[in-house]
């Protein structure tokens, strides 16, 4: 494929990291998705946006298993995933997070990190009982890295406390370092900026440039269209459950008229806040 | 005296045992097992089954294997679970807690009924009786030293059985199971297999429900459907709150206070005059009490979950950074809005 991009003199293709087709979703009637279509290309971050209710996380759901759709494709690289259950769309590196933080509150916030790598020697009962030496040495290896994204997130001092017991930013982060203690090749935030302060937006948008910079495809949802054309490098825009337009910002901006008029309601819901 | 002391260490293992299986399905994965005590009787019967000779005259039960001790309860053990693939390949996939929790209810009572009506299987109401005391000939063991010798097997079978739990409870997969018990979408988001963990956690614990059975219809030398009435459930469940639910320790701690001292002790209390069987209601109703007064002042139980520490992982605390993020008090320490809708 490459060498015949390279006879004919285009541009690099770029590759889509993730693809949907036609998804749909109803609730008792409500179509909150309704043929919704896009792609993420990778190694960039791509942005989700559209108003309140436009079915945004309903496709994140249907995107990583957590919902099934009632009808459309959805394809991971060259696999199709379409209705594939959550874990094992897990497995093949497609991450997400929760828009209103979902900790594992029982758990230490270390071992929230410690329960995200998919396949564990230790999650089998032969392992355990015949082979101890290898499910120590595998944890203490999982907790290194853990504690070093710990520290990268600034959580290492609440290691040691129950997830439940944190304040809203740090379960914020704590979302996004648990997603990526799973090694993530494409990771779905949903609105990890939602509800934090100021500076914490900052940092927030800086850890998933770094994400960026060290290879992991990033599709966000994010209602502040400030953030989205400072990070993203590609946008996705939903409204009534389907894709109203895609493309960098400013194409948007120049788009139709109906799309700039209902880009423009973004906008100022997006000034708004 | 010796007999009571024995009696009541006995009931002490091997409620630490039961609880124990409770333990791991309830306390670390979250499912609200309330036919427990189904998979008890299931494991009680079939050790019975698998260690009775096949020509007992007077009753009716399948098997008659004439397994000796300890093939006879592991025999047992393995039929609990075996009813555990069954019952969650029923439930499991489909429900939620809630319904799990009431499907199971009306299961138990199904097996129940059919136990008690359905002759062949384990003789009905009479249920089975005369069943070989373990060790008695190779050790020649009377009726007293009996009870001696089999507590202390119970002590030694339950010790191990704690051994192989605190190892599962505390390796990758014990983690698992509560990250499941807390929020099992996101156990699944983050590649856990949420229906086989739970199958997992209902096999491991229906063998210990299973092998506690066992153990119990040998001690007595008999069983029958008036030993396994539905609310016996309640009693183990009873026992895992008073302990801590997620801690095995405290399986052993609500077994000493609940079974043996709540229960069992106040059997060898002298009667009341003129209220005969008084003892035996004011203690179930003492089991309710101390129940809910748990709930309401320490619903944790008496020994709480663990907190597993970093340290335990073997990495080296690094204090120098806990100093270091002291820095960030101002991104996180300042009020923070709930993470609600959005821009909304
Ligand atoms: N589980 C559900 N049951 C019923 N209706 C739902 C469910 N989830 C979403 N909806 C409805 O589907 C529509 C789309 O919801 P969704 O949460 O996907 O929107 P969104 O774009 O993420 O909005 P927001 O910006 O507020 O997060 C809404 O009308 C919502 O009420
Ligand atoms: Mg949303």
């Amino acid at each position: 494929m490459s060498a015949a991009n390279a006879t004919a003199g285009s541009p690099p293709l770029t590759v889509d990291a993730l693809r949907c087709e036609g998804l749909t979703k109803a609730f008792q009637g409500v179509h909150a998705v309704n043929g919704a279509a896009f792609e993420v290309p990778e190694g960039k971050i791509t942005a989700l946006i559209g108003p309140n209710g436009a079915g945004k996380t309903t496709v994140v759901n249907i995107l990583s298993g957590a919902m099934s759709s009632d009808s459309g494709r959805v394809f991971l690289g060259d696999t199709e995933i379409t209705n594939w259950p959550a874990y094992k769309i897990a497995r093949q590196g497609l991450l997400r997070t929760f828009q209103l933080s979902r900790e594992l509150g029982g758990l230490t916030v270390l071992e929230n990190l410690l329960a995200a790598p998919a396949v564990q020697a230790g999650d089998s009962l032969v392992n355990v009982l015949f082979r101890p030496g290898l499910v120590r040495r595998q944890e203490r290896e999982n907790a290194e890295r853990a504690l070093e994204l710990l520290e990268v997130y600034r959580l290492y001092r609440h290691r040691d406390t129950r997830a439940r017991e944190l304040s809203g930013g740090q379960k914020k982060l704590l979302e996004i370092a648990r997603a990526v203690m799973a090694s993530p090749k494409l990771l779905l935030l949903d609105e990890p900026m939602a509800g934090v302060n100021p500076a914490l937006i900052e940092v927030i948008g800086e850890y998933i440039l770094d994400l960026k910079r060290s290879g992991v495809t990033v599709m966000m949802i994010e209602h502040n269209l400030g953030i989205v054309e400072k990070i993203c490098d590609h946008v996705v825009v939903l409204a009534e459950g389907r894709t109203l337009a895609t493309g960098s910002m400013s194409e948007l901006r120049s788009n139709t008229a109906v799309v700039s008029a209902y880009l423009g309601e973004v906008i100022n819901a997006g000034a708004a806040h | 005296m010796l007999y009571y002391v024995f009696t009541l260490v006995f009931f002490l293992f091997d409620y630490f045992i039961l609880a124990m299986g409770l333990n791991i399905q309830y306390g670390a994965t979250g499912i609200l097992n309330f036919a427990y005590i189904g998979f008890v009787a299931v494991g009680a019967y079939m050790t019975g089954v698998a260690g009775m000779p096949s020509n007992i005259t007077g009753q009716h039960y399948i098997l008659g294997l004439g397994l000796p001790f300890p093939l006879n309860t592991l025999f047992g053990g393995l039929s609990a679970m075996a009813m555990a693939v069954i019952v969650a390949l029923i439930t499991l996939r489909r429900l939620r807690t809630d319904y799990l929790a009431i499907v199971l209810i009306s299961l138990s009572l199904v097996l129940y009924d059919f136990c008690n009506n359905f002759v062949p299987l384990f003789n009905g109401a009479d249920g089975l009786y005369n069943v070989p005391a373990p060790l008695t000939k190779a050790l020649g063991l009377n009726v007293n030293s009996f009870i001696v010798v089999f507590a202390c097997v119970t002590g030694v079978v339950a010790l191990i059985l704690w051994f192989v739990m605190a190892r599962v409870t505390n390796a990758p997969l014990g983690r698992s199971l509560r990250a499941i018990r807390d929020d099992s979408t996101v156990a699944g988001a983050l590649g856990k297999d949420v229906f086989r963990m739970q199958l997992k956690s209902m096999l491991i614990g229906s063998f210990y429900a299973g092998i506690g059975g066992g153990l119990l219809i040998q001690f007595g030398g008999s069983f029958n459907p008036t030993a396994w009435l539905p609310g016996e459930t309640f009693v183990v469940f009873a026992v895992l709150i008073v302990g801590g639910a997620g801690n095995n320790i405290g399986m052993f701690v609500g077994a000493l206070l609940v079974e043996t001292l709540l229960i069992h002790l106040p059997a060898f209390l002298p009667e009341i005059p003129g209220h005969p069987g008084l003892i035996e209601y004011i203690d179930s109703a003492l089991v309710g009490i101390v129940l809910m007064v748990m709930l309401w002042t320490r619903p944790q139980g008496i020994v709480p979950e663990r907190v597993r520490r970093a340290v335990t992982f073997g990495v080296p605390d690094r204090p120098e950074i806990d100093a270091r993020e002291l820095g960030s008090a101002e991104v996180l320490g300042a009020p923070v809005a709930a993470a609600t809708e959005g821009a909304k």
